[in-house]
């Protein structure tokens, strides 16, 4: 473990620009030790920025910025930070004739206490492939690939750029269990993603940018007032029973149910389940449901001028 | 996370200067290794100048020529071709290579691990000039057995041309790497500078010096590099080409100048 007390992680003020463009802009956030911390918002948002920024490979215009208690853009101590530092990158090619445990084997040597190549093989689930070419594997293997070479010198900061895109089911929820068991370890996580279920499923917490400044942020289960917000109360009428029936109104939505939207679902679900307990009848399909993430998320970065496609443009 | 685990960056920094040295060894194994397991690159590379000499001193090798002291041409075609397999390794392969390395991402991957640059691209380099290494030893040794060709009597100006051709070419590699934005068109914009010049270089036919051509191409490094490396094979001549090894050396340094302020390890897709 680290031995200089605070954040793992700690942004005051950043800014960056290329051009007149400012790509960040004046973005501040914290993240703990042991921490998984998720960056969220649309392409050209200033997401990649700050990454690199934070992994020393950007340099910044102005701001403060202290990874692991240094400066990442301190020449005399970037290499110690790199060798703390796991980073999973997109569209990062692997050299496609090595084999999987040459490539794990090579980088294990970049770093002073490496985690052995077959306990990696292991925790990402490449055992059987660990003689196959890279360029022969899926890519879904190689997205596991990225993900072990990114661990593979016991990083105490972990970068992961969308580590499960690509992935089937099975193997993003085993991607999923991985970073929760580093985690576990003390590692501390940052996570970008474009999978709301993801953050939900990984993330202690949550920062929104957009057009490099951060909208809002906060736990995934309360941020942009999930927790406190409109819930919709949603079943299909039972038969022989009319909308008139109801002891609350409740409006038609689409599939033939019924939909009541409130912000006061305790009472209103004691009323309508007393009631159907009295007639002896069932809700079918009866759900309480609060606003997504993604519905939060898309409404933060919902622009009404749509900019961000034009910066987007700009950037390119 | 084990209580071993080093976390002083003055440690850290004990543990890798010991082994900086041994870092450089193991990426030039594994840049070996990703070479050689691509068989038909790795042959291709190899075998283009090995080919190309056996067909050219089959059909032409023993012609004499009256602008060299009378000469046979094969005494001038392995030099050439030496030279030749120098500058496709070192210039050609290394900035097509570069040039994908960069767009796929793989620069950046090593930019972000905790190797320091001198390594990382020292191994690199080193890894293509044991490539044309292995080119020239090829070279020779059919130039010997498969046509007589006399080898220097002064190895030393040989060994310098190459050293200085080596580097210099190398510099050259790195600094076009840069000026090609993407890998479809680092073959073919390579190819075509490399060749025309290899022509108005005189690989092919020695050009008489003093001419129009000759000073055309005596602008470039190409012909220089050959003369320098043919100057130990001419039996009628100094072994020692000062003025050649010169020119390509000012080459080299202009490159290296160049490759270090425009060198990028990010894709340019990226922005």
């Amino acid at each position: 473990m680290r031995q200089n007390a605070g954040p793992a992680v700690s942004v005051k003020n950043l800014r960056k620009s290329y051009g007149s463009l400012a790509a960040v802009a004046d973005v501040s956030f914290e993240v703990e030790p042991g921490e998984v911390f998720a960056l969220l918002g649309p392409n050209g948002a200033g997401k990649t920025t700050t990454i690199e920024i934070l992994e020393g490979f950007r340099s910044r215009d102005a701001g403060v910025v202290e990874v692991l208690g240094v400066d990442p853009d301190n020449r005399r101590t970037q290499r110690w930070l790199r060798s703390q530092m796991g980073i999973v990158l997109q569209e990062l090619a692997v050299e496609p004739f090595l084999s999987v445990r040459q490539v794990l084997t090579r980088s294990a040597g970049f770093y002073p206490h490496p985690r052995p190549v077959n306990e990696v093989l292991d925790m990402v689930g490449l055992r059987e492939k660990a003689d196959a070419r890279v360029k022969t594997l899926s890519g879904g293997q190689q997205r596991r690939l990225d993900v072990g070479l990114g661990i593979i010198g016991q990083p105490e900061l972990l970068f992961l750029d969308e580590p499960t895109t690509g992935l089937d089911p099975s193997a993003r929820r085993a991607t999923w269990d991985l970073i929760r068991q580093l985690g576990g370890e003390g590692t501390t996580v940052l996570l970008t993603s474009h999978y709301m279920d993801e953050v939900e499923a990984l993330a202690g917490r949550v920062v929104v940018l957009a057009s490099g400044q951060i909208v809002a942020s906060g736990t995934p289960d309360s941020i942009g007032g999930r927790d406190t917000g409109v819930a919709t109360i949603r079943f299909r009428l039972p038969d022989g029973v009319s909308a008139a029936d109801l002891p609350v109104a409740g409006q038609p939505a689409q599939g033939g149910e019924i939909e009541i939207r409130t912000e006061d679902e305790i009472a209103v679900l004691h009323t309508l389940t007393g009631w159907a307990l009295d007639r002896h009848v069932s809700l079918p399909g009866l759900t309480v449901r609060r606003v997504t993430l993604e519905d939060v998320y898309l409404q933060l970065t919902r622009d009404p001028d749509e900019p961000s496609r034009a910066r987007q443009e700009q950037l390119r | 996370m084990t209580s071993t685990q080093m976390t002083d960056p003055a440690e850290t920094r004990r543990f890798y200067s010991l082994s900086d040295l041994r870092l450089v060894g193991r990426q030039i194994y594994y840049e070996q290794l990703s070479f050689w397991l691509n068989p038909i690159g790795a042959i291709f590379t190899i075998g283009f100048s090995v080919v190309f000499l056996i067909l050219l001193g089959a059909s032409a090798g023993s012609s004499r020529v009256k602008i060299l002291g009378n000469i046979k041409l094969i005494q001038y075609y392995v030099p050439g071709f030496v030279a030749y397999g120098v500058m496709s390794a070192c210039f050609v392969s290394l900035a097509i290579v570069l040039v994908n390395r960069r767009e796929e991402g793989l620069l950046k991957r090593l930019r972000l691990s905790p190797l320091p640059t001198w390594v990382l691209l020292g191994a690199i380099f080193l890894s293509t000039l044991l490539v044309a290494f292995i080119q020239v030893i090829v070279l020779l040794a059919v130039g010997k057995f498969a046509f007589s060709v006399q080898l220097p009597d002064n190895i030393g100006a040989f060994v310098i041309a190459l050293v200085v051709g080596g580097l210099s070419f190398t510099a050259l590699g790195a600094a076009i790497s840069t000026v090609i934005p993407n890998p479809d068109a680092a073959g073919p914009v390579i190819n075509v500078v490399f060749f025309v010049l290899l022509f108005l270089g005189g690989l092919w036919f020695p050009i008489k010096d003093g001419s129009g051509l000759a000073q055309f191409s005596s602008f470039f490094p190409i012909r220089h590099f050959i003369k320098a490396v043919f100057a130990p094979f001419n039996p009628g001549a100094s072994p020692w080409a000062w003025h050649d090894l010169l020119v390509v050396a000012i080459w080299g340094v202009a490159a290296a100048v160049f490759a270090v302020w425009r060198f990028k390890w990010a894709p340019y897709r990226n922005k």
